[in-house]
């Protein structure tokens, strides 16, 4: 396979947040949906590559016909096809990657953006990679191929730290990238135009079956953070202190102060428990 | 060789003039592009109105079994506030709460946004976060497409309809807008206020979908202009309109002048306990036919808040329902014209002439000297505390003190304020011929 072939974007329809109250969206109200920033750099990157590899771009989505909002916009910016896998907003993100992976199976390159707009697992990407047995990468905010040979990509990796993680990644593979990446073109006037009723193609797409090992569904859970290495000669010693083990339990502390000194306050405490070096 | 058109109409703008110029456009087989700068027809709007929507009779057979409203105005009143009284004509029909019915509280994005699908289901383009920045001419200066803030933004036609609003910069741009006067012009300032549904309906006394809509003469700090207090399912639009340079000279903040509304001893157990959802203000060309544009050029027609189709008539305050008709007119003739083969203003001439046979301009010629009225100082400053002030003598019991007669009681009053007898008849006459 060659990056000839063509590039895939994925798009994650996401309706609008069930806030509920008045004058609040509701889910069904496609006016108040979309995609996140980093599915649009997604789209634009993928613009870009195929402009430079001499290829097409298919933008691809799983939602209801609300959805074909996404990709007539895609179309717009640029892409040469669409298709929309006929599914539930919340489908199962295992049977999301394998409809996806069957309709992608000639893609040289699949881009994703690394969140969508409803803060999901991040996991599709994940999975269509696992389904097409393919490399993947994540949280990349530079992409680049190799036109000359057209086999390797070559990407950098945001890292913890400020730091950067240089990949050569070999095609075909999926890619994930920041929305700080690029900013999607503005789409010109015939296109946008010959868009809204351009053809899209519609899979059918059978009842959920889970493709692959259960998922096991938990709340959402913030990042780990950077603690410094405990203190202590002996093992023990230090593991009480990451643990806190035999200390009794903070309660935290409330103090009155001016907005300044209360600022200054918070900052520090921050710092004390680890979350600001 | 002039170039040819891309298609028949270009109509500038979603709101309710554009969506029904297109319906009309589209219904009769002809290539509309209806062009609308925000992400979908209405998002530009603020929320809630009263909208009378008995023009979509001619659009859109039984509207009101799919029409996005909120309730239905079955409760009309008008309230004359001084700081400290209230008097309040209050109308209410059982008749407006059934079809056809008369007017209906709507969220505009809501509204707009149904309007404008009803465009595309009849087969307009409708083509959103599109701004047009210009007008395209051919060598005899007539408008022959528009310009967009998109790459490749150039699209031609054979007719352009400005329905872009009260700045309209298109029939600007055509040099069909006279010079800007403020003073033609007021600012809408409104809060949206959540309540549960069932305190709504308790405290202004209705039941399921039945709404009130109040105006109210006073109330607005001193600022020349009016109130309103409108009731959705579960959230009041409660505002002003203030007249622009009036609010300058006193250097008020608006929304100082809603929270002095809301803390009126009338107003305030309505909206006691609400929370505020949304804040909002917008332009409104209240000067009617005073500030009229003209309506067509060649190549060119206007319609809506663009040709300054909003009624400000004290007791009579509409623009949607004359939006819509000037929309639904301009399309008729944008239809006439093409099919004729000529779109200059004399071909284009139908139009004014629909608008002058049917309420659109009747009512406006009718009520020209209303908003110069109704927005005047002694009607505005003087005569709320003089229908006030005669109801609370008319109403209080001075006994030992014999009841005092009317005339004795306005004479009085009259005097009291320093109302000449002759602005007073002058206002009067005046009165009368706007709304008699």
């Amino acid at each position: 396979m060659s990056a000839t072939a063509p590039i895939a974007v994925c798009l994650k329809w996401t309706p609008a947040r069930l806030d509920g109250g008045p004058l609040g969206p509701d889910a069904a109200d496609d006016r108040f949906a979309g995609i996140s920033p980093a599915d649009r750099a997604a789209l634009e990157l993928a613009l870009r590559l195929a402009d430079r590899l001499g290829t097409t771009v298919t933008a691809i989505t799983a939602g209801p016909a609300g959805a074909e909002r996404a990709l007539r916009d895609a179309l717009a910016a640029g892409a040469e096809r669409a298709v929309r896998l006929d599914m539930a907003t919340d489908a199962d993100s295992r049977d999301v990657a394998f409809e996806l992976a069957q309709s992608l199976a000639d893609a040289a390159i699949v881009l994703c953006g690394d969140y969508s707009l409803d803060r999901g697992s991040g996991s599709v990407p994940a999975f269509v990679a696992h389904h097409r047995r393919i490399a993947q990468a994540l949280g990349l905010v530079d992409i680049d191929v190799d036109t000359a040979t057209a086999a390797t990509v070559h990407a950098t990796r945001r890292l913890d730290g400020g730091r950067r993680e240089l990949l050569a990644i070999p095609l075909p593979c999926v890619l994930s990238v920041e929305g700080s990446l690029a900013t999607l073109r503005r789409a010109p006037l015939p296109r946008a135009l010959a868009s809204r009723s351009a053809h899209i193609d519609v899979v059918a797409t059978p009842p959920a079956h889970h493709h692959g090992a259960p998922a096991i569904v938990t709340a959402y859970r913030p990042r780990a953070r950077v603690m410094p290495a405990p203190a202590g000669e002996v093992v023990l010693d230090r593991l009480r202190r990451l643990t806190d083990a035999g200390t009794a339990p903070s309660r935290g502390e409330t103090v009155v102060l001016e907005p300044p000194a209360a600022a200054a306050r918070i900052v520090d405490a921050l710092r004390e428990w680890g979350y600001l070096p | 060789m002039p170039e040819t058109p891309d298609v028949d109409v270009i109509v500038v703008g979603a709101g309710p003039a554009g969506a029904c110029a297109s319906i009309e456009l589209a219904r009769a087989g002809l290539q509309v592009v209806l062009l609308e700068r925000g992400p979908f027809p209405g998002s530009k709007n603020m929320y809630g109105g009263v909208v009378y929507p008995r023009i979509l009779d001619e659009l859109i057979p039984n509207w009101w079994d799919e029409a996005p409203v909120q309730r239905w105005v079955t409760r009309r009143s008008t309230m004359v506030l001084t700081p400290t009284q209230a008097l309040t004509v209050d109308f209410r029909s059982t008749a407006w709460g059934a079809p056809p019915y008369n007017g209906a509280t709507a969220y505009r994005p809501d509204f707009d946004h149904w309007l404008a699908s009803h465009a595309e289901a009849a087969g307009a383009q409708v083509l959103c976060s599109t701004t047009v920045v210009g007008l395209l001419r051919d060598a005899n200066g007539r408008v022959v497409g528009v310009r967009t803030d998109r790459p490749d933004g150039d699209l031609r036609a054979r007719l352009v309809i400005a329905c872009d609003g009260v700045n309209s910069f298109v029939a600007k741009e055509a040099g069909l807008h006279p010079p800007v006067d403020a003073a033609n012009y007021t600012l809408g300032v409104k809060e949206t206020l959540a309540l549960p549904k069932e305190v709504i309906d308790e405290r202004f006394g209705v039941r399921g979908r039945e709404g009130v809509d109040i105006e109210i003469l006073g109330g607005t700090g001193g600022v020349n202009g009016g109130g309103f207090v409108y009731t959705n399912l579960d959230t009041i639009a409660i505002g002003a309109v203030l007249k622009l340079p009036k609010l300058a000279a006193q250097k008020r903040r608006p929304e100082e002048i809603i929270a002095g509304l809301k803390a009126h001893p009338a107003i305030a157990p309505l909206v006691e306990g609400a929370e505020l959802k949304e804040y909002s203000a917008h332009v409104i060309p209240e000067a009617g036919l005073a500030m009229m544009p003209k309506l067509t050029g060649d190549g060119l027609l206007v319609a809506g808040d663009a040709a300054a189709m909003c009624l400000a008539a004290g007791i009579w305050l509409e623009g949607v329902n004359f939006a819509m008709a000037s929309g639904m007119y301009a399309g008729r003739a944008a239809i006439d014209a093409i099919r004729a083969g000529d779109v200059s203003t004399a071909g284009l001439a139908g139009y004014e002439r629909r608008l002058s046979e049917t309420f659109v301009l009747r009512d406006h010629r009718k009520l020209k000297r209303a908003p110069h009225l109704v927005l005047s100082d002694r009607v505005q400053h003087v005569y709320p505390e003089l229908i006030t002030s005669v109801a609370e003598r008319m109403f209080r019991v001075d006994n030992p003190e014999p009841k005092p007669g009317l005339r004795r009681i306005v004479t009085s009053e009259r005097k009291r304020l320093g109302i000449r007898r002759r602005d007073l008849a002058r206002d009067g006459l005046d009165g009368f011929r706007s709304f008699g």
